[in-house]
């Protein structure tokens, strides 16, 4: 298992190494530019403004630059945001983001998971239909529709939750986690399901039954850690754009999460901005990559071995 | 209270359809009792279901030490299971729990019926008594580092662990190698009359059971065709079908039949190597075929045999061309075949696979027509191409009017006989059959060793045969090639091979196939 981690960890250096350098290259691509406003620069402040900020250097020495600073753990200042630097900004933002992100896929593992392992037990009844059929819904609706249809119906119609912005309570955080957390619910509810409904139907649980064993010990003892393999994989990526901020989420609910600034960033061609996002968005895809392969490993031992 | 156990018109049905009619027998403790058939005729069901143990409906009357099982609740017949019958299943691959070790799997067999908790020592013995070797160290290894043996001999520790009075084998040596089925039964036999436990045994392969059950009910359709004991069935069937049986069930002890004569040699392979990397990030190679030399003369039949992973389909593959090849040489009547990559399709003509599984060669979305014609698709001109399908079926023992069926309808045996025209289409000189015959059924695969026969004397027909059965082996081809971990440890005629067997894996393939 050890091994297994370390050879990850280095794999994955080359890997972020490639997203970074791929991205700052397509940023580059984009027509505009950060100083690009409604009223030109005058040439010379957007001369000085550029040596300012490295952008009058070559592309591999930009790059080059860039990484070396990377290297030291500074994102670089925002070109927009004059006065912040990007770390700063992610800084702030980020926890938001981290506690929306974390609740709902809580959230969504608990209640796609149970609602799954209860509609494969009763496969092919009508209570299994009818979670199906909702499971399939929540995957279907897009965020920009739940999330104003939770904050009219919650909000505004019954007054039960906040719909903008934080308070000091817990209760804004309510609507936004659980808009976010219902297609993941969904998408949980259907993999569960299909895990456990297959897993029933294998030879180790016919072996079990020949033993006489209880059915909820043979549900708990035999059946679940390999049903639940490929909600795992699921969970991995999902759990890495959950965390790192839902865009519309934020939008909606008038939150300051790192998805808004990320967005604002590229339509701003914040070039450092956007860049210490995507990285910090591939590295914990990587990292939850490989949470995914160590619960794997646990899920079922023949994956200990590569 | 009457003991053993006792079946009387047991019928099972799933849905509307009846898969098994008024089935009697009975079971006395301590004997064995076999039900064997061709595939379809109820065997595993009318085993199976009166406990509750599979997808059917259980009708009649199935009588456990006086107890009434048709009809009982699954709650009280889950605790039956547990308390007076254990299991043994055909999958051992499957049928252990994945991230249980084997010994969790132990403590849970013997405590199925409420008995205590069994220390390391009592789980060591339990495994010595099924002849698993270095014990200790299996208690805490997870199922996937067993092989197929030794999985199949911890299920039949976890099976006995409870102490049953009663076992229900079903079918449980045909997914094991040839060489390991025998030493398996002896074993599943051995522990029955040591304990004085009862045994029902399910199997297909009649010429594995005959010596080691009591009595013998053979089932044809879902009903009784023949009972009775073992050896009287085996020697002297009275049906029709029980004769089928037994004629199609190849013995070493069976009188040899005359094969075609044969003629120039046609194709010789020298020295050939093939090798893999090991999986994953290993380092090293896995020798697969080491050194092999043979050669095929027109119209013969060489069998090439062997347990699992013992190299010979890789040999095959590399010889017709359709796997690697590290070193060594093939030559076509004293021509040498390029190396794969470079074979042309004339060269590719000479030589025509027939795989082990019908079904999986065949792609589903294809006509019969389609499939069998793909070969020589652009050489026939299209107004011939129905005439052409249809003769090929007909070359096959199918009717004409197959060629617009898809494989679906298709059942193994017909699916079987597809491949084989489909073979024949190119217009070969030699077919690579590999374990051809092993996924059908005895009287089905009786019918296709009979087609290759016939073709082998109307085309002059060169035959591969790989092969795990030696008593098949015995029975279609004039030599004998016996593999063992990547080597031909011996190449010799069939009257030679079995009168005066040179080497150690050839006597042990005997005794196993005995």
């Amino acid at each position: 298992m050890g091994r297994l981690i370390a050879r990850r960890l280095l794999t994955a250096v080359p890997t972020l190494l490639a997203i970074i350098i791929l991205s700052f290259i397509l940023m580059r691509l984009a027509p505009g530019g950060p100083f690009d406003g409604e009223r030109p620069l005058a040439p010379e402040v957007r001369a000085a403004l550029e040596a300012a900020y490295g952008l009058d250097k070559s592309l591999p020495e930009q790059v080059w630059m860039y990484l070396t600073r990377l290297a030291q753990g500074d994102f670089g200042p925002s070109m927009v945001y004059r006065d912040f630097t990007v770390s700063g900004l992610v800084a702030e933002a980020l926890p938001v983001s981290l506690l929306i992100g974390g609740c709902a896929l809580v959230l969504a593992s608990l209640l796609g998971i149970s609602a799954g392992l209860w509609a494969a037990l009763r496969a092919g009844k009508w209570q299994d239909e009818v979670l199906m059929l909702a499971a399939t819904l929540l995957t279907a609706l897009p965020t920009f529709v739940t999330g104003p249809l939770l904050a009219l119906i919650f909000g505004l119609w019954l007054g039960l939750f906040p719909v903008s912005g934080q308070n000091d309570g817990w209760d804004w955080l309510v609507l936004p986690v659980v808009a976010l957390a219902l297609p993941v619910t969904g998408a949980v509810a259907k993999l569960a399901r299909a895990g456990l409904a297959g897993e029933l139907g294998s030879d180790h649980i016919r072996a079990a039954r020949a033993r006489g064993i209880a059915p909820l010990t043979i549900l708990r003892r035999h059946a679940l850690r390999p049903a639940l393999v490929p909600v795992a994989s699921y969970l991995g990526p999902a759990a890495a754009a959950l965390l790192t901020g839902a865009v519309v989420i934020e939008t909606v609910f008038g939150l300051p999460g790192l998805g808004r600034y990320f967005v604002q960033g590229a339509l701003n061609r914040d070039y450092p901005l956007v860049l210490g996002v995507v990285t910090l968005y591939a590295a914990l895809i990587i990292l939850f990559n490989l949470f995914a392969d160590l619960i794997y490993g646990w899920l079922d031992p023949r994956m200990r071995e590569g | 209270m009457s003991e053993g156990y006792v079946v009387r018109d047991l019928g099972v049905r799933i849905g509307d359809r009846a898969i098994v009619d008024d089935i009697s027998f009975s079971l006395a403790p301590g004997e064995i009792v076999a039900l064997a058939g061709a595939s379809g005729a109820g065997k595993s069901m009318s085993a199976m279901t009166p406990f509750g143990l599979s997808a059917g409906v259980a009708s009649g009357s199935a009588m456990l030490d006086g107890i009434e099982l048709v009809g009982m609740p699954e709650r009280d017949l889950s605790r039956i299971r547990a308390e007076k019958v254990g299991f043994v299943f055909q999958q051992p691959l499957t049928a252990l729990t994945p991230h249980r070790t084997v010994g969790q799997h132990l403590q849970e067999a013997a405590m199925q019926a409420g008995g205590v908790k069994p220390d390391k020592a009592a789980m060591v013995a339990m495994l010595e008594s099924v002849g698993l070797s270095r014990p200790e160290e299996r208690l805490v290894q997870y199922p996937h580092r067993l092989s197929g043996g030794e999985r199949q001999r911890v299920l039949i520790a976890a099976a006995l662990a409870h102490g049953p009075r009663y076992l229900v084998a079903d079918e449980p040596v045909s997914a094991l190698d040839a060489a390991l089925r025998g030493e398996i039964m002896a074993l599943l036999v051995r522990l029955c009359r040591e304990r004085g436990m009862a045994m029902l045994l399910v199997s297909h392969d009649l010429a594995g059971i005959e010596h080691h059950a009591d009595r013998l009910l053979l089932l044809e359709a879902g009903k009784v065709a023949e009972a009775g004991p073992a050896q009287q069935i085996a020697t002297a069937p009275a049906t029709d079908y029980g004769g089928r049986l037994m004629a199609a069930t190849p013995r070493l002890s069976e009188p040899l039949h005359q094969l075609p004569d044969t003629g120039e040699t046609l194709l010789e392979a020298e020295t050939i190597h093939v090798h893999f990397p090991k999986p994953g990030w290993r380092r090293g190679r896995i020798d697969a075929v080491v050194d092999a030399s043979l050669s095929v003369a027109e119209g013969e039949t060489l069998a090439l045999v062997g347990g699992s992973g013992s190299g010979k389909s890789t040999l095959g593959r590399a010889i017709a061309g359709l796997g690697p090849m590290a070193a060594g040489s093939v030559r076509w009547q004293g021509t040498a075949m390029p190396p794969r990559n470079r074979r042309s399709s004339e060269h590719r003509r000479l030589i025509q696979p027939v795989f082990q599984d019908p079904l999986a060669s065949l792609d589903p979305r294809w006509s019969v027509a389609d499939i069998i014609l793909e070969p020589v698709k652009w050489l026939v001109p299209h107004e011939y191409r129905a005439e052409r399908a249809a003769d090929l079926l007909e070359e096959v023992g199918l009717p004409r009017d197959f060629a617009g069926r898809k494989p679906s309808s298709l059942s193994g045996g017909q699916a079987q006989r597809v491949a084989i025209a489909r073979a024949l289409a190119a217009n070969p000189a030699m077919l690579l059959l590999d374990e051809a015959t092993s996924a059908l059924d005895p009287l089905v695969a009786d019918g296709v060793v009979a087609l290759f026969d016939r073709l082998q004397r109307a085309r002059g027909l060169s035959l591969l045969f790989i092969t795990h059965d030696l008593a098949l082996a015995r029975r279609t081809a004039h030599r004998i090639a016996v593999m063992e971990a990547g080597r031909i440890v011996e190449c010799a005629p069939r009257e030679e091979l079995f009168a005066n067997p040179q080497a150690e894996a050839t006597r042990r393939l005997i005794a196993a196939s005995g």
